[in-house]
């Protein structure tokens, strides 16, 4: 067991876990569209169009908090380039140092499937690019890009257990398999949000999107479960005050539980649009909590 | 060739000679002090006590990058006692987590083994922070920047010893090459286990070997050190593999129901 003082990042939560809630969607949604685009009929498109104008704007927030949280914000390209040689620099054992570089491989996919759909919804347009449209690389930086989504929304997790606070250091190696459900869920959220909010009605589209977030959400509670099991008494700060409301009631029970269980409920009886908006404004609270709580029960 | 220090903790009186020599070579800034006036109150309040035997800082920091950890060890009828002292620093390990950790290659190993943070380098991100399983690397919101001893890497460079091995008035930091001092710390603890002494050096097998070990009379944890240090990145490949398979998972889950569909679909379409 690691001692007590394995000193403490202070990373601040409104930066870090925001970060981490942020990147999981956008990558969740991301990879959701990814899917759609890939497996999917052609004239389906409702899902990963909104999945594209989902996940750039979110990944456009990501560098912000990023490069905030730095104590030398001005040398964040040292991530990138090593200063004293000038060349690119990567650590293959450091998590924040291939996730970085992950994510300017994600962001590349993503604007590219953003500008895609914006090109298509004739939005804007843009000659050269539209000349060389065509399904073929679209569906390449879809696979590329979900594959570095599935990265960005899981790395962050990993980068938890490979310290040794021992909250984080117990909970391994179940934090990254955490984040990456969680960020599918909260992405799905966001992808059914947009489509509310355009008004589009995508029908069987969503109903496929809702049987999947089901699958998800129910793997969330297992997970969170095991994690609670590995973490032991490192999980103690998990039942005092802040995180009995922000934790238990917060990201277990309004944001999985309840919803998975209006879930359900609504497959058989229909509500009207208003609780529909409200269950999915509850997953993406209880994402942003789970990331919360989970960071700071390891900070303080 | 590798240097390190062999810290004989049976020998340390408490001086703190060490803490004061790191602060002075490395230019550090000082304790603030221990008395302060307060309005209204004729004579200095003591202020900034650790309340812990002789400790003054507590803690390694961004500013103490030695530490004298005092331990008082009294019986419960009160008639046996012990007071054991240990002189703390970086211990410059084999495996380095902190090194492990840093994205941007601030934290560099030198050709001497030692371990240190280019300061114009380091963005301050603080990942090496919870990377380290001795809690030694600290962030200066001064510089922004982490700070940790250098094994003072500018003076080895140059021949001489660490500071705090120059200043140790009974010899218990020893400076030298790390395979030399293994030698003088095993005489040392057959010597001390001939006399009938519990004792032990840590150090040997934690993180691949540290460069900075210990002769100690106690369990580790009595000394403020883990017990069972792990460097935190040998739990990377298992986590990546468990997370990569959730991948998978996530990936077939969504397969399956589009499939589903599909097929639902396709049936739906040939009637």
């Amino acid at each position: 067991m690691s001692p007590d003082n394995v000193q403490v990042p202070e990373w601040a939560w409104y930066y870090i876990a925001v970060y981490f809630f942020v990147a999981g969607t956008s990558a969740g949604a991301y990879f959701i569209g990814a899917m759609e685009e890939l497996f999917s009929s052609a004239k389906e498109r409702e899902v990963s169009r909104a999945a594209c104008y989902v996940a750039f704007p979110l990944l456009l927030l990501v560098p912000i908090p990023l490069i905030a949280d730095l104590g030398r914000p001005g040398r964040f390209w040292h991530l990138f380039i090593y200063n004293q040689g000038g060349y690119p620099y990567l650590n293959l054992q450091s998590p924040m140092s291939v996730g970085s570089w992950v994510l300017l491989v994600f962001g590349g996919c993503t604007l590219l499937s953003f500008l895609d759909n914006l090109v298509a919804d004739r939005v804007i347009s843009f000659p050269l690019f539209s000349r060389y449209y065509n399904r073929i690389p679209r569906k390449l930086y879809a696979l590329v890009g979900s594959l570095a989504g599935f990265f960005i929304a899981g790395y962050t997790g990993v980068l938890l257990n490979v310290t040794a606070r021992p909250f984080w250091a117990a909970t391994s190696p179940l934090m990254g398999a955490l984040f990456l459900v969680s960020g599918a869920s909260t992405g799905a959220a966001a992808i059914s949000l947009y489509l509310i909010w355009r008004q589009r009605n995508a029908g069987e589209e969503v109903a496929r999107l809702e049987s999947f977030d089901r699958a998800l959400m129910i793997s969330e509670l297992l997970l969170i479960a095991v994690l609670l099991v590995l973490a032991g008494h490192t999980a103690q700060l998990l039942v005092t005050l802040p995180f009995l409301v922000m934790f238990w009631l917060g990201a277990v029970a309004l944001g999985i539980a309840a919803p998975l269980w209006f879930k359900y409920r609504s497959r058989r009886q229909h509500f009207g649009g208003a609780p529909h908006l409200a269950h999915y404004l509850c997953i993406l609270a209880g994402g942003l909590l789970l990331r919360i709580s989970l960071l700071q029960a390891g900070q303080l | 060739m590798a240097k390190g220090m062999f810290i004989d903790t049976t020998i340390c009186t408490g001086c703190k000679s060490c803490q004061v020599a790191c602060k002075q070579w490395n230019g550090l800034a000082a304790e603030p002090a221990h008395f302060g006036k307060r309005s209204g109150v004729p004579y200095p309040v003591a202020d900034n006590f650790t309340g812990d035997s002789y400790d003054n800082t507590g803690s390694l920091s961004a500013t103490d990058w030695r530490h004298v950890r005092f331990i008082e060890q009294i019986d419960e009828q009160r008639r046996e006692k012990r007071w054991l002292f240990s002189s703390d620093s970086c211990k410059h390990c084999s495996d380095a987590g902190c090194l492990n950790a840093c994205p941007t290659k601030a934290i560099v190993r030198t050709d001497l083994g030692n371990v240190v943070v280019q300061q114009e380098t380091c963005i301050g991100c603080k990942f090496c922070i919870p990377s380290c399983p001795y809690g030694v690397i600290s962030f200066s919101e001064e510089t922004g920047t982490v700070h940790k001893c250098t094994l003072c890497n500018d003076r080895i460079h140059n021949g001489l010893g660490t500071a705090c091995a120059k200043a140790c008035p009974t010899g218990s930091i020893r400076f030298g090459e790390v395979p030399d001092l293994r030698r003088r710390a095993d005489a040392r603890l057959a010597q001390l286990k001939g006399k009938g002494e519990k004792a032990q050096i840590y150090g040997y097998e934690e993180a691949d070997g540290l460069k900075v070990f210990y002769l100690f009379t106690d369990r580790p944890g009595v000394y403020g050190q883990p017990e069972q240090p792990v460097v935190p990145q040998r739990r990377l490949v298992l986590c990546s593999l468990v997370t990569i398979l959730t991948a998978l998972g996530i990936g077939v889950a969504a397969l399956v129901n589009f499939r589903e569909r599909l097929n639902g679909k396709e049936e739906h379409h040939e009637s």
